[in-house]
């Protein structure tokens, strides 16, 4: 009986390490062909059939994406955006997010679904106003105004709001009676039982910082402004799109999304919360 | 509840707030505009800028990476008119149009803007906030003949509002070592559209990574449809579409032989249209003259290995005058609420005037003044293959616009690009392709 | 001032409404720095534009009232009803297949497994590749007559390469293909945001089951299931709202060199772009995002109820 079960058990992992074999295999595919295509002419991209390794690799390209355009800077700039707009989006979020969950006020439940609804709104539908508002206060071709336009988002109050959800309430209370405040609460509880949470959070926006396009290209049109996702597309001209240097030029801008991501990986921790009922 | 209404309170006045603050934003730019001196009377003052004030004019454009002739055209006039400076702002190709209106919507500061296609332009003039141009034009005497018939066709509400200093044309390039290979003679500067068809038959061969298409067509609506208006019988903002029947029967059925690239391959595979040239893959080609400029650099840089090529005049319908051609014009409008006007308007004077085309022609790239010397120019660059009907093949008879100017040209472009995608990829038959689009833009045309 | 008298009249007792009050203003101010911030830069263009929906507007000229006029038309235009339905077709494919194989992969990434970092890493991957590479690559595997993908499925069945489905270039198979992409492109990040969820699950609880004999598939129903409700609801909740808005994956995976969509690929955001600047219809642009605005406050309306039962 008990060997029956170790069989069956040692056959599910052999399972589930193919099914994840298969998986992480379509998974790569793409990325192995976007890195060879890095090393090709552009016209040598899209021909059949496909050619994994380049016969003549063009390592030029990963030099030419530096001189063509100024990417150096791009990048410097995407980082400062993505930072402070990830440091600020944590802030407020998990401050928000205290008082949608574990705190009683008036209007709570209207203030929150409303909140989650209007992240349903297209920026699209929104852009036009938003941008002649902006530029009557000013902010029009200035780091602040992404910054301010990202920093404070529904998406991440409404995260963490969800995560707090499974922290039980009696922690609180609990603290509540040692004399603790709704902010000591808040700092010295919350955050450090939802590391996970803020692990997404902050890996989630810095993401979507670094990748937006459509935001900084409205708002930043000096050049010395400008973000790598402009840069990215500043190889597609009017007639023509050079994939090689797209290719190169995405290769690099996904590394510095890897290290945070991979650096925050160890913060994937089973049992931070309910360790903390215990302690 | 108290605190709802507090709220709520804050809310409001938070929100009229930012009301005010963008309507003076927007009012503040009415006024400048109202009590700004009308420009008649200092017209002059620009002229012999060399002498005044600093001025420093913002010019909207698109790749400023790629394009070649924008910092010559900066420098040679900045040689005449050392007080004014002038700086640039890329909003990128690929939603330039957009950008650009929301960019002067938000009340943007741009003097000087570059206008990419005619719905946008349409859609500028509507939005006001182009300066119309007649007046300046009779004041300095600028002749409209020497744009060789577009300028007339941007008229709008019997105003000018832009003028031209870019315009290119369809030809057809070709591959003469593909040419020399099949034993086939070259393609002439008078074909009809049924001589192209048999050419391209017989030019196809071989298959699989040999293969060599006859023809090629991009993935484009004016690259198939627009053969049909050749014969200047219809438009495409007419709202009748029958009359694209054939053509789009010719192609398909070229499609279905393999004479060409199916549309669905090249549209999903991001296939550019210069890569299969460069790769020997195809014989002849029908494109846009910016291709010219393009093609002599990638033969220098060992990219193209089409390094014999040539071009020839575009094909026409039976009884059509051979140099009848697609045209596509790239313009300058000055900003309503430019601060600048009186310079910008010089600038756009010198750009699209004959001094800015020779700076234009001598990148390869054709301007919208195409006298002789222009030709000659363009035909001498290093490159250009050298046989006399390549270079005959830059004179035109007759442009047609791909997109002609109406008022609704942006929403019937749109339509257009559909139903034509629609015919293509097959997910219409075309019959129900065409009858789509008169349906839908006759109610665009009615409303 | 006026406030606070009010609120004393009301509660009588001042120590009661000093508490009261004091709750509220710590509640508040929690709120504040993000709110304020989401109301000034994002709420009131939001508002401004849906107040769009009943005026006529091209974006520069003087307004011009119409009334409910906007949204009549919407219901006889046949181009908005397509990308109407086709939205809806997208997310009912894309939800649950995403939901399934995120939780899937983040219960598997969630054992103590050998290359696990790896693995979620190479998971993650897709999403933060650029979109305009990644679909690129994506339309080239999957290219009707040449690509890998129709060939190894001619060599397995044997059936003719003009007789497979021609992805994103049929018209019968697009809204599969995009399905599938978006899947394969997005499934990470929700796998992440289990992940997160699966932390939060006391271990005790399963321990305590195990003691009760129940099995690995018991565990999973009556113990991670009920922990991962709050995260659930937001997976679900967002998932449905990025698929309602979905626009960026089917211009780079369909529109080709015209930028444009066809009837069976045509989506509510391209509408609504191409309405406000192609068409200079900013206030029929408008209605259509009010349209999407209440389709998405009703599904959260609906499992916000779900979430509380579910959750107790």
């Amino acid at each position: 009986m008990v060997g029956a079960n170790k069989g069956i058990q040692i056959a599910a992992k052999a399972f589930a390490y193919i099914v994840l074999i298969i998986v992480v295999l379509c998974m790569l595919v793409p990325y192995l062909w976007m890195l060879s295509s890095s090393l090709k002419l552009n016209k040598d991209v899209f021909t059949f059939p496909m050619q994994w390794i380049p016969e003549l690799p063009r390592w030029s390209n990963y030099q030419e994406i530096w001189t063509r355009i100024p990417l150096g800077t791009f990048i410097y700039n995407t980082a400062k955006l993505s930072i402070i707009v990830t440091a600020l989006q944590i802030l407020t979020s998990s401050f928000a997010a205290y008082a949608f969950s574990k705190l009683n006020f008036t209007g709570k439940k209207t203030l929150f679904l409303g909140y989650i609804a209007t992240i349903a709104i297209p920026w699209q539908a929104y852009m036009v106003p938003q941008f002649i508002m902006m530029r009557s206060m000013g902010l029009n071709n200035t780091h602040l105004a992404i910054i301010l336009l990202q920093a404070f988002s529904a998406f991440g109050v409404f995260l963490m709001r969800q995560f707090y959800q499974s922290i039980p309430d009696e922690l609180c209370e609990a603290a509540r009676i040692d004399g603790l405040s709704e902010y000591g609460i808040w700092a010295r509880i919350m955050l450090p039982l939802s590391k996970p949470a803020l692990s997404t959070l902050t890996i989630f926006t810095f993401v979507s910082t670094w990748n937006d396009f459509l935001g900084p290209m409205i708002y930043l049109t000096k050049t010395e402004l400008k973000t790598i996702q402009i840069g990215l597309r500043m190889f597609i001209s009017q007639y023509s799109a050079e994939y090689g240097l797209i290719m190169a030029a995405s290769v690099v801008s996904i590394i510095p999304v890897l290290v945070v991501f991979l650096g925050l990986q160890k913060y994937f921790v089973q049992g931070v919360a309910s360790s903390g009922i215990k302690g | 509840m108290r605190m709802r209404k507090w709220l709520g309170i804050t809310l409001a006045a938070v929100l009229s707030l930012s009301m005010l603050a963008g309507c003076s934003g927007n009012s503040g730019g009415k006024n400048a505009n109202a009590t700004e001196p009308p420009a008649s009377s200092n017209s002059e003052n620009a002229s012999n800028g060399s002498s005044g004030a600093p001025v420093t004019l913002k010019w909207a454009l698109w790749d400023w990476e790629a394009t070649a002739y924008y910092q010559p055209l900066i420098d040679a006039y900045k040689a005449k008119n050392p007080n004014v400076t002038i700086e640039y702002v890329d909003l990128g190709s690929t939603d330039y149009m957009t950008m650009l209106s929301t960019q002067l919507s938000g009340g943007a500061d741009l003097d000087i803007l570059t206008v990419k296609d005619i719905p946008g332009y349409a859609n500028l003039v509507k939005q006001n906030h182009l300066e119309p141009l007649k007046k300046y034009m009779s004041e300095q005497s600028i002749d409209v003949s020497q744009y060789g018939g577009t300028v007339e066709q941007i008229q709008m509400n019997d105003e000018v509002y832009a003028l031209p200093f870019r315009s290119d044309f369809w030809v057809i390039y070709y591959n003469k070592d593909l040419f020399d290979k099949a034993g086939v003679p070259y393609p002439t500067n008078d074909m009809t559209l049924e001589q192209y068809d048999e050419l391209a038959r017989k030019m196809t061969s071989g298959s699989g990574s040999d293969k060599v298409y006859g023809a090629h067509y991009h993935t484009w609506r004016s690259a198939v449809q627009l053969f049909g208006i050749l014969d200047g019988q219809h438009t495409v903002v007419d709202g009748e579409y029958d009359f694209l029947k054939p053509t789009y029967e010719r192609i398909l059925k070229q499609q279905e032989d393999g004479i060409v690239m199916d549309y669905a391959t090249l549209k999903t595979s991001s296939t550019h249209y210069s890569g299969v040239f460069y790769n020997n893959s195809v014989a002849m080609m029908n494109m846009g003259s910016w291709f010219i400029a393009t093609q002599i650099e990638k033969v220098k840089s060992g990219e193209s290995q089409a390094t014999n090529w040539g071009i020839v005049k575009y094909p026409h319908p039976e009884g059509v005058e051979p140099g009848t051609t697609l045209g596509t014009i790239t313009s300058l409008a000055v900003n309503k609420k430019s601060a600048n006007k009186e310079a910008a308007l010089d600038f756009l004077k010198f750009v699209t005037g004959e001094e800015g085309a020779a700076v234009i022609a001598a990148t390869g790239t054709i301007p919208a003044i195409k006298n002789a010397e222009v030709v000659n120019s363009i035909a001498s660059v290093d490159g250009f293959p050298a046989d006399e009907a390549s270079k005959e093949a830059l004179t035109t008879v007759k442009t047609y616009l791909e997109m002609p100017l109406h008022e609704k040209s942006a929403d019937i472009e749109v339509i257009l690009n559909e139903a034509h995608d629609n015919i293509m990829t097959k997910n219409a038959t075309i019959d129900k392709g065409l009858s789509d689009m008169k349906t839908r833009v006759q109610l665009i045309l009615n409303n | 001032m006026q406030n606070e008298t009010v609120i004393r009249n009301n509660t009588g007792t001042k120590s009661g409404l000093t508490k009261r009050l004091k709750d509220h203003l710590v509640a508040y101010s929690f709120i504040a720095p993000n709110f304020i911030g989401f109301a000034v830069f994002t709420l009131v263009p939001m508002v401004f534009a849906l107040i769009l929906a009943f005026v006529k507007w091209d974006g520069a000229n003087p307004m011009e009232y119409v009334g409910m006029s906007n949204f009549i038309r919407l219901w006889k235009d046949p181009t908005f009803l397509r990308a109407l339905w086709n939205t809806i077709i997208y997310t009912v494919g894309v939800v649950p297949l995403t939901m399934v194989c995120a939780l899937g992969l983040a219960i598997l990434l969630n054992q103590k497994i050998f290359g696990r970092n790896f693995m979620r890493t190479v998971f993650f991957f897709p999403y933060v590749a650029s979109l305009v590479a990644v679909a690129a690559v994506w339309n080239f595997i999957f290219s009707p007559t040449m690509g890998p993908v129709n060939n190894i499925l001619h060599a397995l069945t044997g059936i003719p390469i003009e007789e497979l489905p021609r992805w994103a270039a049929d018209k019968d198979w697009a809204m599969f293909t995009v399905v599938l992409f978006t899947v394969w492109k997005n499934m990470g990040y929700y796998m992440v945001i289990y992940l997160a969820g699966l932390q939060g699950v006391n271990p005790e609880l399963y321990e305590a089951a195990e003691l009760d004999g129940a099995n690995a598939w018991q565990r999973f129903r009556n113990v991670t299931i009920p922990q991962l409700a709050p995260t659930t609801f937001f997976v679900l909740m967002i998932l449905i709202i990025n698929s309602f808005k979905v626009y960026d994956i089917f211009i780079n995976l369909f529109a080709g060199a015209d930028n444009q969509l066809n009837d069976s690929t045509r989506v509510l955001v391209y509408q609504i772009y191409n309405t406000a600047f192609r068409s200079l219809d900013y206030g029929y642009a408008s209605a259509m995002a009010i349209v999407l605005f209440l389709l998405v406050l009703g599904i959260t309306l609906v499992q916000f109820q779900g979430e509380k039962k579910y959750g107790q």
